[in-house]
């Protein structure tokens, strides 16, 4: 048995992330005792809509968020109590209106720093509708083996060592949060565990005070004695002595009460706790408190320290006078183990994941992203360029400087060819519809294929073939190509030809050729091969891709990497078209009909569908 | 709580209303100079000038001075402007007009769990405790304030008569609205006097305490509430209070010169038993510490290293009760770097720690700050198996 929280709770939590963590907390409680889950709504505005994932257990959960009271209720009839984890200024109205549902019975508020005004109110309010508010600054409710309200009882281990999984005879009371988990804790040590714990809160104004409680536990069979934390300030404490003074009463009361230090520590000193201030001439001084529960009969220690003993006692005298009935240990190894996640898991070494994806090149997961390895800040320290990380992510080696100012003499020629072709006109035609920079510079990339750039790979492909398996036999690799593949590719010029070469392609040949001690055998068959090709027709030359993939593959670029360069070089070019036509605020361009053959059927009348 | 000083509040009842003296607050004497030339009343009346500071037992100090015109006034200020008291130093006076009075009334109010009390004595001013017999009371009900007609009653079960009656009656009503509007939690005007000639009256003296968690819905508060521990606070306690008001839960800490004990505890509720067991024990504490609901691990070390700091001090107290969502490993990482931190500028020595602590990772972060004895700490470190206050009880018996 129990009071404030038992099976039948069903809880909305009004608040935002901190109402998720409590949740959370919540359902590992719920799946220690094996209960439905606690929290059936949250309540917060600016995620309306979504769902939270809470774990019950290894049982993935979807909460959703409401944007009010009123439609969460709708959707969960069977919510009687709310907890409110809003911020102080907004509070008050949270619990106002959880207070006002019909459905709610108990209201418990989190909240610290709520103005006191506020929480007379509250007070107030509840009692007119005749409903429960426990708080503000409470962090929760705990009935062992039944429901957990809030974050009180701590991890999910604490739950364990505290007995929480089921009932015991002692009914706790603090003002304090801390105290409450370590007055569970000393129950379970000293006693058989708890029935409920209460943490009514610091504040000076709680909505509900001890004496409230210590009559619901009264009336609860289950609680035989009641573990009550006070402390200087306010009158509580007094008036629970005045209750157990009034009548006979069934439970045992035991307290301790914090605050002693005052009488000689400087006046008005200030606590922890917006409620522990002693008054005007002593009044709510913990000496008073605890001679006034003393003469009502109350077991109180000198010190904190002294609850084990007393709690003890008390056990010791209920066991025997059969008020308790031992019960037989419960097998701790028989209770749940939270499962772990999968990281801890394999922390431990337990488990083995078969990974999704496998990577070569880079990993971020240190202090900056590594390259094949290296730290890119080290690369940049240490002189390296642009051109040395393509290469690093590209083929995982570190080119030599000869070899990188290849590289970087590739991009660079390649970077751009003006407007007119398909991929620069492309991404002019996506800027002047005014698309943005990315899906505008894709409409450029989308050209790149057989036709625009993307002959590289194949050239280098191609070319590395010949020099293989055709090494003096270039006629051999020519009729191979035409019965295989078609045109050789990297072979060609629409406009260019011998007359009136490339300039790019002759640039590039001689400076690798004088002025670097590459070996390049690819570049150099392919160079046999358009003697042979311009022999049958003048502009059958070597073009820009073949001379660029052969290049490529003599420097030892993988074949999938090849099309990369015009395609990393060709962006830079793209981009600033893009930027371009935007600072000119180009407009909306179209075809002009005068550039269209329209060879459509001419106007008809459309039949009537069949 | 929190404590407003005279002119805040002052200014506060002018706003309802509630009738004061002319008043200025002043940091610089010459100001109050300029001040005399603008205003008449400041040449033509008897001058008050006080430490507008946190200071009790100002007028045995001399910080109260009576009766004075104008150019005594300004030496008076002079002469206070920069006192140093103790720890503390005066930074403003309160100059008022001393209005001469025929009678000293006393009015206040205090709230409590159904409302508030409003309390009125015909017989005012410094004696009151010995005429608390004179005092009338009316319970003010949450959200309801009471007639004039109603209050003009209780002034006259109080003694008063006439036309006084009811102005006491209006003035009291006054300070209900003004009460119940600034999230006011307790009002004490002594003396509220009258001067019979013009029928005018003053509260000369006024005790203001407003909630400070209500400050979100009062836009026109420009003051900070001030020490309510009868002195101003420390520079170590100001830096502990700045941080405070940055983190996400909390960090306090009070001094009290002269204790041997140093409380580096957590939780409200648990560190005023901490308190309690030094005390208990015949031990004197250090200081007042707390933290709580969390927070980030630099905030606990800072905390930490200023109880390190403390003088004299012969142990410290880690205590704890076992925490509900406090991670015992992060806040005791901030505890242990501030522990080292002090030990490398020559603090500690000597100095005997107790840690008694559990709550979530309490298993990693008692086993830390255990490793602690390895580099010649006198650290003894216990678990949740240890009543939580006996480590007072080991440290007083070593």
């Amino acid at each position: 048995m129990s009071i404030l929280a038992n099976k039948d709770t069903r809880a909305v939590i009004i608040g935002g992330v901190a109402g998720v963590n409590a949740a959370k907390r919540m359902a590992q409680f719920d799946y220690l005792i094996n209960r439905p889950l606690t929290v059936q709504a949250f309540v917060y505005p600016p995620e309306a809509g979504q769902q939270k994932e809470i774990f019950r257990g290894g049982e993935l959960k979807n909460v959703t968020v409401y944007s009010s009271l009123t439609p969460a209720l709708a959707e969960h009839p069977e919510i009687n109590t709310a907890l409110i984890y809003v911020g102080a200024s907004r509070a008050a109205q949270a619990a106002k209106e959880a207070l006002e549902s019909p459905n709610i019975k108990l209201v418990s508020m989190i909240t610290e720093g709520v103005p006191e005004k506020d929480a007379k109110r509250l007070k107030k309010l509840a009692q007119q509708h005749g409903k429960m508010l426990n708080g503000p600054s409470s962090i929760g409710v705990m009935s062992a083996g039944e429901c957990r309200l809030g974050v009180i009882g701590g991890e999910f281990k604490n739950l364990k060592l505290c007995n929480l999984y089921k009932p015991g005879s002692f009914g706790v009371l603090t003002k304090s949060g801390g105290l409450s988990n370590e007055a569970m804790w000393l129950c379970a040590q000293n006693g058989d565990g708890i029935t409920s714990a209460v943490a009514i809160g610091g504040d000076s104004y709680p909505g509900t005070d001890f004496v409230t409680y210590l009559e619901m536990f009264e009336n609860d069979p289950a609680t035989k004695a009641v573990v009550l934390v006070g402390e200087v300030g306010g009158n509580l404490e007094e008036e629970a002595a005045e209750w157990l003074a009034a009548e006979p009463r069934r439970i045992k009361l035991i307290a301790a009460i914090g605050g002693t230090c005052q009488e000689v520590l400087p006046q008005g000193m200030k606590f922890g706790h917006a409620g522990a201030k002693e008054g005007k001439k002593g009044a709510g001084s913990a000496r008073s408190k605890m001679n006034a529960l003393r003469e009502a009969g109350a077991y109180v220690p000198d010190t904190f320290g002294g609850l084990s003993k007393a709690i003890k006692q008390v056990y010791e005298e209920l066991l025997a006078s059969g008020a308790i009935k031992p019960e037989s240990e419960l097998d701790e190894a028989l209770l749940p183990e939270l499962p772990p996640s999968v990281q801890e898991v394999m922390r431990q070494g337990e488990v083995v994941v078969e990974p999704l994806i496998r990577t070569t090149i880079s990993d971020d997961r240190g202090e900056e992203p590594r390259y094949a390895g290296y730290a890119a800040s080290e690369l940049c320290s240490k002189g390296y360029g642009i051109e040395d990380v393509i290469s690093l992510l590209w083929s995982k080696q570190l080119p030599t400087r000869e070899e990188s100012e290849i590289i970087k003499r590739i991009i660079m020629i390649s970077a751009d060819h003006g407007p007119a072709v398909s991929g620069a006109f492309g991404a002019i035609i996506g800027a002047c519809a005014g698309i943005d920079m990315p899906q505008a510079v894709s409409a450029g990339m989308t050209m790149i294929g057989p036709r625009f750039g993307g002959a590289v790979t194949n050239a280098g492909k191609y070319f590395k073939l010949g020099v293989k398996e055709y090494p003096n036999d270039i006629p051999g690799f020519l009729s191979w190509m035409k019965k295989n593949v078609g045109p050789v590719p990297g072979i060609g010029h629409r406009v260019k030809s011998l007359k009136n070469p490339d300039q790019r392609v002759k640039y590039l040949v001689s400076y690798v050729k004088n002025e670097t001690s590459l070996h390049t055998p690819c570049l150099d068959y392919a160079l046999e091969v358009e003697k042979i090709t311009t022999a049958k027709k003048d502009n059958l030359i070597l073009n820009v891709d073949g001379t660029m993939g052969c290049i490529l593959m003599d420097l030892g670029f993988p074949e999938h990497s090849l099309n990369g360069f015009f395609v990393l070089a060709r962006t830079i070019g793209m981009i600033g078209h893009w930027i371009d036509q935007n600072n000119q605020n180009a407009r909306l361009i179209r075809l002009y009909d005068y550039l269209i053959n329209y060879a459509v059927k001419p106007e008809r009348p459309v039949p009537d569908k069949k | 709580m929190a404590k407003i000083l005279e002119g805040p509040a002052m200014k506060l009842f002018n706003k309802w209303g509630i009738p004061v003296p002319n008043y200025v607050v002043i940091m610089d004497p010459d100001r109050l100079a300029q001040l005399g030339e603008a205003n008449k009343w400041l040449r033509e009346s008897k001058l008050v000038v006080k430490a507008h500071e946190a200071i009790g037992g100002r007028f045995k100090l001399g910080l109260v001075k009576i009766g004075l015109n104008l150019e005594e006034a300004i030496a008076a200020s002079r002469e206070m402007i920069g006192a140093k008291i103790g720890t503390s130093e005066v930074r403003q006076v309160i100059v008022a007009e001393q209005l001469e009075h025929d009678e000293e009334y006393y009015v206040s109010i205090i709230g409590n769990k159904d409302g508030a009390e409003l309390l009125l004595s015909r017989k005012g001013g410094v004696n009151i405790e010995d005429n608390w017999d004179t005092v009338r009371r009316m319970q003010i009900p949450l959200d309801e304030n009471p007639s004039i007609e109603r209050l003009t009653e209780l002034a006259v079960e109080a003694g008063f008569e006439g036309e006084i009656a009811e102005r006491v009656g209006k003035i009291s009503s006054r300070l209900v609205l003004c009460f119940d509007n600034e999230d006011a939690q307790s009002i004490e005007i002594n003396p509220l006097v009258i001067r019979k000639s013009d029928m005018r009256f003053a509260a000369l003296d006024a005790v203001m305490n407003v909630d400070w968690d209500a400050r979100f819905r009062h836009a026109d508060w420009d003051f900070k509430p001030v020490s309510e521990i009868g002195r101003p606070f420390t520079e170590a306690e100001q830096q502990i209070m700045d941080i405070d008001s940055r983190i996400k839960g909390s960090v306090k800490f009070v001094e009290v010169p002269g204790g041997e004990v140093a409380l580096l505890t957590a939780g409200g509720g648990a560190s005023v038993f901490y308190a309690d067991a030094v005390v208990a024990r015949g031990g004197t504490i250090a200081n007042y510490a707390e933290y709580s609901g969390d927070p980030a691990d630099w905030a606990v070390e800072a905390l930490t290293e200023t109880i390190c700091r403390l003088p004299n001090i012969r142990h410290i107290i880690v205590g704890g009760a076992i925490a509900n969502f406090t991670d015992v490993k992060a806040t005791f990482s901030g505890i242990i770097n501030g522990f080292r931190e002090s030990k490398s500028k020559g603090y500690l020595e000597g100095v005997k720690i107790w840690v008694r602590r559990g709550g979530p990772n309490e298993a990693q972060g008692l086993a830390a700050i255990r490793l602690l004895q390895e580099e010649g700490f006198d650290i003894h470190v216990y678990d949740r198996s240890m009543p939580m206050t006996d480590i007072v009880d080991m440290a007083m018996k070593s």
